[in-house]
């Protein structure tokens, strides 16, 4: 009988082969927060700019994913954007006109929107 | 963000007493010498956890972790990794604790830098969706730890040895509760997770559970292991829809991967769990009232003993623990007992979960080592009171909790210390209060939810709250008498020692503290009809000063024609017209209206 520790460890391989192949090493990974309380401050909106602009509008080389609330409660809706070897972003009280913006400036163009940022 | 570089430097205790604070000395000045000072952004942090390895700091991006440096190591590192991009390999540590990730992407925020994410660890930086983000984050890894190396005693005596306790709000010893559980005799056995979370205000179990469903259900497995149990059952309130939603999904994923169901992991070992929804009363988190309602029976408390780790769940012993403490078990496994324990205070381990809410510039969901004090959480990661108003009380433990005043502020958040000080830890509800707020009035807000939520089974509980809710209202309207306070005290601490569960065992705590604490608000209210916040309506009144030169905007928006005058001549204010909704108030733009 294989022990438990390897079979985790088989299935642990398996599971970042799946996030890899979802794109995760693309060059900026964004993570929107869709909790209930991210929900209510309106991130769906804001999570439908980010889908529509990786699926419709072929927006390439971005990883995007939910995320849980990691408790900004009056900064929310919270969105981050992650690029290997750099600070991590993180944006607060995004809307719609901001995350339409953040992927114009900051995502095509490398611009990180400081007045947004939560410090 | 135009610096390039985050240094969190920990400023725990560990690494205070090994001189980190000479290092930040040496840091800020080897940065002025380079002109870095602008393009390095330096973050104190709470404990980090690593103190046998101190002084520690952490270099971000990278997340590159230096330990035990004395005071030349910082020239080399600001050289070397700062200025020519080379992290330094001979004084790097490598430590991955499961928390550390959270940090890679938050810790070198000024608010979530001083906290420490042991529960909360994957929440807000994973798909709660996917098991493949929990699984590549470790998960699932003590539960295959504990099938393969330990034994159920084992389990119990790790989690007995970290001191964890529970975080439901009792903080009985969770290891304790396993091995009464463990070693029952029985044909069958529970483990039920308490997301009950009915506390007005709070909400850390629901973002525990949203954000990161899976831990949850790996420390149930882990519990379920250890005590001999192959059912668990997750009772949550259907108030909660989407943390339901994502709990349903976690357990398909987990049973499709071969974590849930049978021949756990390839062993021998079965194990399922399976939701309940409850219709979201507060008693229904009490133990044995939960435990009835999950049985289908009306959900009412009854007296312990027998507890439920003897007899609960139809009869058979059930294990009973909270979301949050469940969701520390995996890390207890997996970093292990002897490092748990060094985190927080004697008695209490670990770090806490707490919903700031209230007169607070950063509302949240926090999470701290034990022993963090309130003026920590309130200034540093709370950031403070808003709009440069006076601090007057923070509360903790909602309605079974008590109001500290300014002179408890460096009161460290442990169970111990919380009681002695006159409140309790309670789930996590934390709510800063500032001069605008009326004690009276807040006492008799939480009073009012225990009496409505009180199930009725025992007298004390029923009629002490609503006689105590009658008084504080009277209070409240200014038709206060001599011998409230006194009233109220002796019916609060009757209902504390008759009543049959915690209930009414806690519910008079938040009116004996304010009295305890801001009796002088109370006796204005009674004998000089005054509240000095301005809350109460019925002893606020407003009047018309000299400053009004009688532009007629009062007169115009007072909904009960209470306001008379001519124009350019000083107006009036008819009191017994006046309904004290202050719209006059808010109105003049002369500040030629005051209220009293
Ligand atoms: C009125 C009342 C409400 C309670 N509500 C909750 C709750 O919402 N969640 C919870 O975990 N414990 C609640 N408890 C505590 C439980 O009875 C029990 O102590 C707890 O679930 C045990 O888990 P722990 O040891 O992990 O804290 C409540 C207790 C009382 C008296």
């Amino acid at each position: 009988m294989a022990k438990a520790l390897d079979v985790i460890k088989k299935k642990r391989a398996e599971a970042v082969g799946k996030i890899i192949s979802k794109g995760y090493l693309s060059t900026k990974r964004v993570y929107v927060g869709m909790a209930t309380c991210e929900i209510a401050a309106g991130s769906e909106e804001v999570m439908e700019v980010f889908r529509d602009a990786v699926k419709q509008k072929g927006l390439t080389d971005v990883y995007l994913s939910q995320k849980g609330c990691a408790g900004r409660c009056n900064l929310e809706p919270t969105v981050e954007v992650i690029e290997q070897g750099k600070n991590p972003v993180r944006y607060g009280q995004v809307d719609k006109q901001k995350a339409a913006e953040i992927i114009e400036r900051h995502i095509k163009n490398g611009e990180v929107i400081e007045e947004w940022v939560i410090d | 963000m135009a610096y390039e570089y985050a240094i969190t430097i920990c400023d725990g205790t560990g690494c205070i007493q090994k001189g980190v604070r000479n290092l930040r000395q040496a840091l800020d000045d080897e940065l002025a010498k380079h002109q870095l000072t602008d393009k390095v952004k330096i973050n104190l942090s709470g404990c980090l956890g690593m103190c046998d390895k101190g002084p520690v700091i952490v270099v971000n991006p990278g997340y590159t972790i230096y330990g035990n440096l004395v005071k030349d190591d910082i020239t080399e590192i600001v050289t070397e990794h700062l200025i020519k991009g080379n992290p330094i390999a001979r004084l790097a540590i490598q430590e991955d604790f499961m928390y550390n990730r959270f940090f890679r992407v938050f810790g070198d925020a000024k608010f979530f830098g001083k906290q420490m994410r042991i529960a909360l660890r994957n929440c807000g930086i994973i798909d709660p969706d996917s098991i493949d983000d929990y699984l590549a984050l470790r998960g699932y890894e003590a539960l295959a730890k504990v099938l393969t190396d330990m034994t159920p005693a084992d389990v119990v005596e790790e989690v007995k040895k970290s001191g964890l306790r529970g975080r439901g709000g009792a903080g009985f010893p969770t290891g304790l509760k396993w091995d009464f559980t463990a070693k029952q005799q029985a044909n069958e056995k529970f483990v039920i997770c308490n997301a009950d979370e009915g506390d007005p205000g709070a909400f850390m179990d629901r973002s525990a559970i949203e954000g990161d469903p899976h831990t949850v259900l790996e420390g149930m497995i882990i519990g379920g292991y250890a005590i001999g149990a192959k059912k668990g059952m997750i009772y949550i309130r259907a108030e909660y829809p989407l943390a339901i939603k994502r709990l349903e999904k976690a357990i398909k994923q987990a049973r499709a991967n071969g974590l849930l169901g049978n021949n756990i992991l390839e062993t021998d070992f079965n194990f399922d769990i399976e939701i309940r929804l409850g219709a979201g009363a507060f008693v229904c988190g009490e133990e044995t009232a939960l435990i009835r309602s999950i049985e289908g029976r009306r959900g009412m408390p009854r007296p312990r003993p027998p507890y439920p780790s003897v007899s609960g769940l139809f009869g058979k012993p059930t294990l009973i623990n909270n979301v949050e403490t469940w969701a520390n078990i995996p890390v207890v496994i997996m970093d292990g007992a002897e490092w748990f324990k060094t985190i927080g205070t004697e008695k209490s381990k670990g770090t806490k979960v707490f919903a700031l809410a209230g007169k607070v510039v950063n509302t949240g969901l926090i999470e701290v080592p034990m022993g963090t004090t309130l003026r920590q959480i309130v200034y540093d990661i709370g950031g403070g009171i808003p709009n440069g108003k006076q601090f007057k009380a923070v509360q903790t433990g909602g309605p079974s909790g008590g109001c500290l005043p300014a002179d408890y502020l460096d009161t460290p958040v442990d169970y111990e210390s919380l009681a002695k000080a006159g409140s309790i830890m309670g789930s996590g509800g934390m709510i800063v209060i500032d001069e605008d707020s009326c004690m009276v009035d807040i006492a008799k807000f939480f009073l009012e939810f225990t009496q409505n939520e009180s199930c009725g089974k025992c007298t004390p509980c029923r009629e002490g709250t609503r006689r105590m809710f009658e008084i504080l209202t009277r209070i409240t309207e200014g038709k206060g008498k001599a011998g409230d306070i006194e009233n109220l005290q002796r019916l609060g601490n009757m209902i504390i020692k008759s009543s049959l569960c915690g209930l009414g065992q806690s519910a008079p705590n938040p009116v004996l503290s304010t009295i305890k604490n801001f009796r002088e608000e109370y006796e204005e209210h009674i004998h000089n009809k005054k509240c000095r916040a301005g809350v109460c309506a019925n002893l606020i009144s407003y009047t018309i000063t000299d400053k009004c030169i009688g532009c007629g905007a009062c007169k115009r928006v007072c909904p009960t024609n209470a306001i008379t005058g001519s124009a350019k001549n000083k107006h009036t204010i008819n009191q017994d017209k006046c309904v004290k909704c202050g719209m006059c108030f808010e109105t003049c733009k002369f500040d030629a209206i005051t209220k009293l």
